[in-house]
């Protein structure tokens, strides 16, 4: 049986690792440490479990779940109703209310100095509040849904920058070498400037409003467009193009009938989630005054209208939440 | 034969060397006379793509020059012989996704009008030849809105062939177009295409690695090697000893080659 040594007797097997490895995970981990302590990670973990410990009720109150703790009962309960003073309103017709709306009157009793007999009176004052019951909500809603149709405006933009860049960034559709080099720089310009920067410009330029965040959306999505609409033409089957090379296709039919087929299903997919990603987008984008919910946010905010915030947060999370939920479904039919 | 109206496709000294240095064809001048169905035959590498690509301008030549039906090809030249010219590939070469009707009217291309092409509206006239070549290379009204990649290859082999033929083509270029087929479906294919060029009074040029349907199909084989023609005849003459010679010669077992032939004699 051991007649003679195998010769796999010297054989090494090959380490799974090798120092190389070793040293790159141990640089790795310092590099770590150090930038984990310069941001305060340390602290964040300290400040955490302090939070953690005091709602159980095992540590003295902390900072951080005071805070949290504060903010929640600010937000809630978020603001439904709207109430405008009567007066303020322009041909107002008690008679003609709107629907789910009711007329309030407050008597507030105001103390003036009479010049004459130098006393002070009382005297009642009536003020009338129309209140809308659901008044806010509705105004939300209006501000939710022209955000949604500045990130469709956005994509739908993206779609018509995006498409040509690619065609001149595509190698199997742009021979000329320049022209691509241009292409591909532009995409990747578009794609480095967040929405977020672009807005804040944009509204200098434009103005307040929509406008300036259908732009800043597309702007941003026509980059990222290029790049992948012109990497899925260069990736595709070139079998069925040289066919039609062979018989004298010009490029533009060679597109329409030989690349096209072959990637729209995959551009479809691009496409939606460009349009998810903007509906997200569209949203925190106002706070810069790009037009959407995000601009009622931000003055909100900014009057310490924490009942309105609340209202508006709470709508952002179940238009996000649903819409996610549908273009999930819209994608897996695409493919 | 020598006539010019007669000629088909002339090859004349024709050179081609990769960029790296590989020679695929060394000084091969060829003339095919108008509706001869002839058959390339040769080794892996022997430079029999190379051939039958550049009549249709895919490949290039570095030396040398080649007549289409008495044109010499140049860039000029090239997008107005391009429509004479159909070529049916070894992996078919059909846009997966697209439809049977898609893919054989893809073969109208370069006939119709920019607009046409882009909005896909065919004439009328191109789809009922569309139809009538669906109906000629044996497939189905049920097959029209079928996804070309949804068929077999032999099925997907019959659409690229109605595809070459849409536009009457002069000549036809058939580049190993049985290469990844069984044997019968194999047989079927070369049946069609020489049915469907005889018809017409095309030239068939095709590449083909099967001894025995080289013998069935061809009216003349040419046999390359090394980038050299070193056999040109008609199917009698090719014997055992020229078959050695063809895959013998540059060292590709020949027994490989015997043996084929004696089960296509038996």
């Amino acid at each position: 049986m051991n007649a003679s040594p195998s010769p796999a007797a010297t054989w090494h097997f090959p380490r799974p690792y090798g120092l190389k490895t070793v040293a790159v995970a141990i640089a790795a981990f310092l590099l770590l440490c150090f930038t984990g302590q310069r941001i305060e990670m340390d602290r964040m973990v300290a400040m955490t479990g302090a939070a953690a410990l005091s709602t159980v009720g095992a540590a003295p109150d902390s900072e951080v779940a005071k805070g949290i703790g504060g903010l929640a009962s600010k937000l809630w309960p978020p603001q439904i109703s709207e109430r405008t003073e009567v007066s303020r309103i322009e041909n107002f017709d008690p008679a003609k209310l709107p629907l789910f709306s009711y007329v309030e009157t407050v008597e507030t009793q105001v103390q003036t100095l009479n010049p004459e007999t130098l006393q002070m009176e009382t005297h009642v004052e009536r003020s009338e509040y129309l209140v809308e019951r659901f008044g806010y909500l509705r105004h939300v809603f209006a501000r939710m849904i022209e955000t949604l149709e500045i990130a469709l405006w956005g994509t739908i933009l993206a779609v018509l920058m995006g498409f040509p860049l690619a065609l001149l960034g595509a190698r199997n559709f742009m021979p000329w070498r320049p022209l691509r080099a241009v292409a591909g720089a532009v995409v990747s310009l578009l794609r480095s400037i967040p929405e977020m920067i672009s807005a804040l410009f944009l509204v200098l330029a434009y103005g307040f409003g929509p406008i300036a965040g259908v732009l800043a959306l597309a702007l941003h999505a026509a980059g990222f467009l290029g790049k992948f609409y012109a990497e899925d033409m260069e990736n595709a089957d070139p079998r069925p193009q040289e066919a039609l090379i062979a018989i004298g296709a010009t490029q533009l039919k060679l597109l329409r009938h030989a690349i096209l087929p072959q990637v729209i299903p995959q551009y479809i997919a691009y496409t939606l989630y460009i349009l998810d990603r903007n509906m997200r987008m569209a949203t925190i984008i106002g706070l810069v005054g790009a037009g959407g919910i995000g601009q009622e946010l931000k003055g909100r905010y900014d009057m310490y209208d924490y009942g309105h915030v609340g209202t508006i947060l709470v709508t952002i999370f179940l238009v996000v939440l649903l819409l996610d939920r549908l273009s999930a479904r819209l994608r897996r039919a695409a493919l | 034969m020598s006539a010019r109206g007669e000629t088909a496709i002339r090859f004349d000294a024709i050179h081609k060397r990769y960029p790296d240095g590989a020679v695929a064809l060394d000084g091969l001048s060829l003339t095919v006379p108008r509706g001869q169905f002839c058959v390339i035959l040769g080794p892996s590498g022997a430079g029999k793509s190379t051939l039958l690509r550049m009549v249709n301008g895919l490949a290039i030549p570095s030396a040398g020059y080649i007549e289409v039906e008495g044109e010499r090809i140049g860039p000029r030249t090239l997008p107005r012989l391009r429509r004479r010219i159909g070529m049916i590939h070894q992996q078919f070469n059909l846009v997966p996704r697209a439809s049977v009707a898609a893919n054989v009217i893809a073969g109208a291309l370069p006939a119709v009008s920019m607009l046409r092409a882009l909005t896909g509206l065919f004439p009328a006239e191109l789809r009922a030849r569309a139809c009538a070549l669906i109906a000629d290379v044996g497939l189905e009204e049920t097959h029209l809105r079928r996804r070309a990649d949804a068929l077999s290859g032999g099925q997907q082999q019959r659409v690229g062939i109605a595809r070459a033929f849409m536009l009457d083509p002069a000549i036809i270029l058939a580049d190993e177009p049985v290469a990844s087929l069984d044997p019968r479906t194999s047989r079927d294919i070369l049946t069609l295409i020489a049915r469907e060029a005889r018809s017409r009074g095309s030239t068939v040029l095709c590449s083909l690695h099967q001894i025995d349907l080289a013998r069935a199909f061809a009216d003349r084989i040419v046999a390359l090697s090394a980038g050299r023609i070193i056999f040109d005849g008609p199917p009698e003459a090719l014997d055992r000893a020229a078959i050695a010679n063809i895959y013998g010669e540059i060292g590709e077992p020949g027994p490989v080659a015997i043996p084929e032939r004696m089960a296509a004699a038996g």
